[in-house]
């Protein structure tokens, strides 16, 4: 089981992580596609109408595809920060609790947690509901908007998934004080 | 839903008081442990709907959009293109090619290996826009090497967390990208403001360097002088950090791109230079993947809350409201912005950097905008957001959980924690000595920027 859930959280950030690569290559050649068309243009010879000439330009939608790229990507990098305790907190002024204490308070907001990133889920399977209601598209790309969503919701079902697993692993460690999820 | 509509009225608050109240609750909250992106979106949901009266249909039809309008916001895109950048920094061997080149020339003088780390973390900095990546990398670069030349252990892991804080300072900077976005100003000028506070906090550590060892001469050793063709062969070889770091700053200022552009190009020049240097193999690009998954949810959790509870907040008024009190009672605008940072500074010792910028930057902005400091507006905010970024850094080197020292002391089993708190309270002193002189002189910060 806890293997298994590792190995979720670890691929989902990894497919997150792909794309957010193939986002860095695409941008990168839409920007030297977009230098070159402007050096070919400026270019009053023969060498700047052959570029002209072979249609190198920027490509067209990268904005769209970064923003529906990233926000997916962050969605599936949700699990690995959960299930390796990741979240930033404040940690002095219970630092002096009792082992037991700590577990059992790490645990309950652990529990609250989990209970937001199914809330938020649930949300965003509604919007993509909306979306997928009212048919609405991208501005260059013309592909519908709850595509993106449903990538979304995808990596988010995920993310509930392991929030769901770590929830129950904290309670376990609170009860038999033996730590379960990797610290770091 | 009746009952929350009675609970609302039990308690009976106006919106401005709801707001008030918000903070310290959510303070209590973060004391108590809870993740901090948490504790503001919880915060913020019952905020909104207490202030609609009880009514939660308004915030629930506003979350069906809100998460993924977040995470999909262009200008935030920039923040995971920069931490993969971080990510194959670490991986591009750079951190050796530039403590070589600093050590190179710096090395044979009275604490010159430490004066060297700090160089190259400076170098480190321009590719890398995060603190702890730097310390990290630097600190497994040049602790070895501090060590080997007789540098005494608390004096060696101070100096890299200290280092490592010029991994933020200067540009690129996730922190001046959260802060420039929380503002609406534009990043490149930050970027561009950040660049000479950067140089002078290398430079105070160097200064600071050279008077511990004149101090306590005991905790430095020294080394032969390197050949000068060889120290010029070494400078030659830390090229890409330049390049890279000239296209990525100087085209997003000179507008060729926008900072996502310029981040995705840097993350792809980082990348290139640490597969040409054989340092990239598959396990270690899923690491790196992975390091970046962590550190980007973790910001974006973070990021949600706080828009969440922001927009709270500016319903309520309460920012504003304070804005206009601190305005009207008439103090003098530096004791304002002296208190503010005096409140980031002790924050700092508790908080991480990017939580209390989230936090509190909504807060304080309104108020520090308002004053007459005698320059633009957009001055101002540029002004504010690199002090605000260098007392906030102060927190990653100060104890009980300054994050640069826990990172670096980890590394050195044989130094006591105690060693490192001892030697750094030093590298502090410099920062704080920073922070009046650009607080005095706003032009140190402001003169590449034009009005």
């Amino acid at each position: 089981m806890h293997q298994l859930v590792k190995w979720l959280a670890r691929a989902s950030a990894m497919i997150g992580g792909i794309v957010l690569l193939g986002l860095i290559v695409l941008t990168t050649l839409s920007i030297i596609g977009r230098e070159l068309s402007k050096l070919g243009h400026a270019m009053d010879n023969g060498i700047g109408a052959a570029i002209v000439a072979l249609g190198v330009d920027e490509i067209r939608g990268t904005y769209e595809l970064t923003e529906a790229g990233v926000a997916f990507a962050i969605f599936a990098f949700l699990p690995v920060c959960q299930f390796y305790g990741q979240h930033a907190t404040v940690d002095v002024f219970t630092s002096g609790l009792r082992p037991r204490a700590l577990g059992w308070l790490r645990a309950f907001w652990e529990i609250v947690l989990t209970g937001v990133i199914l809330f938020i889920a649930l949300r965003l399977f509604e919007g993509m509901q909306r979306y997928l209601g009212n048919g609405e598209t991208t501005l260059f790309l013309q592909f519908p908007v709850w595509w993106a969503y449903a990538l979304a919701v995808g990596a988010a079902t995920i993310a509930s998934v392991v929030a769901l697993y770590c929830a129950f692993a904290r309670v376990v460690e609170a009860a038999t004080g033996r730590a379960i999820l990797p610290e770091g | 839903m009746d009952i929350l509509r009675e609970i609302v009225q039990w308690v009976g608050l106006s919106r401005l008081e709801l707001g008030f109240w918000s903070f310290p609750i959510l303070l209590g909250l973060i004391f108590l442990r809870a993740p901090i992106g948490l504790a503001m979106f919880l915060i913020g949901l019952l905020g909104w709907i207490f202030a609609m009266n009880g009514n939660p249909t308004p915030i629930l039809a506003k979350l069906k959009s809100e998460t993924y309008t977040t995470f999909s916001n262009y200008s935030l895109t920039i923040i995971p293109m920069f931490l993969l950048m971080g990510q194959f920094a670490t991986l591009s061997g750079m951190s050796s090619a530039l403590f070589r080149a600093a050590e190179g020339f710096l090395g044979h003088r009275r604490g010159g290996v430490a004066m060297a780390s700090v160089g190259a973390c400076a170098g480190f900095g321009a590719i890398c826009g995060s603190s702890l990546a730097t310390a990290a990398t630097m600190g497994r670069t040049a602790l070895p090497e501090l060590r080997r030349y007789g540098y005494s252990g608390g004096f060696s892991t101070a100096t890299l967390a200290a280092g490592g804080t010029l991994g933020i300072l200067i540009p690129p900077s996730v922190i001046l990208v959260i802060y420039a976005i929380i503002t609406e100003q534009n990043i490149a000028k930050l970027f561009l403001a950040a660049f000479v506070p950067g140089i002078l906090a290398a430079i105070g550590y160097v200064i600071t360097i050279s008077i511990y060892v004149r101090l306590f001469p005991a905790s430095a050793g020294t080394r032969p002088p390197v050949p000068w063709p060889d120290r010029w062969r070494a400078l030659a070889d830390t090229w890409p950090v330049l390049a890279i770091f000239g296209i990525v700053v100087g085209g997003i200022y000179a507008g060729w791109f926008t900072p996502t552009e310029g981040a995705a190009i840097g993350a792809a020049g980082t990348g290139l230079v640490a597969l040409l240097g054989g340092n990239l193999t598959w396990r270690l690009l899923g690491e790196a993947l992975i390091g970046t998954a962590k550190t980007t949810a973790m910001i974006f959790f973070i990021v949600l809350g706080a828009s969440l509870y922001n927009n709270f907040l500016a319903l309520s008024g309460a920012p504003q409201w304070l804005a206009d009190v601190v305005l009207g009672q008439g103090f003098a605008p530096l004791l304002v912005l002296s208190v503010v940072l005096a409140f980031y500074l002790v924050f700092g010792c508790i908080m991480d950097s990017l939580s209390m910028i989230l936090l509190t930057v909504p807060i304080f902005f309104p108020v520090i905008s308002g004053l007459d400091f005698g320059m633009t507006p957009e001055h101002v905010a540029i002004w504010f957001g690199i002090l605000v970024l260098i007392v906030v850094e102060v927190g990653l080197i100060t104890p009980p959980v300054g994050m640069n020292l826990f990172i670096i002391n980890n590394m050195d089993r044989d130094t006591p924690m105690a060693e490192t708190y001892k030697a750094v309270l030093f590298f502090v002193g410099s920062d704080i000595m920073r922070v009046v002189l650009l607080v005095l002189f706003p032009a140190i910060t402001l003169f590449l920027i034009p009005a």
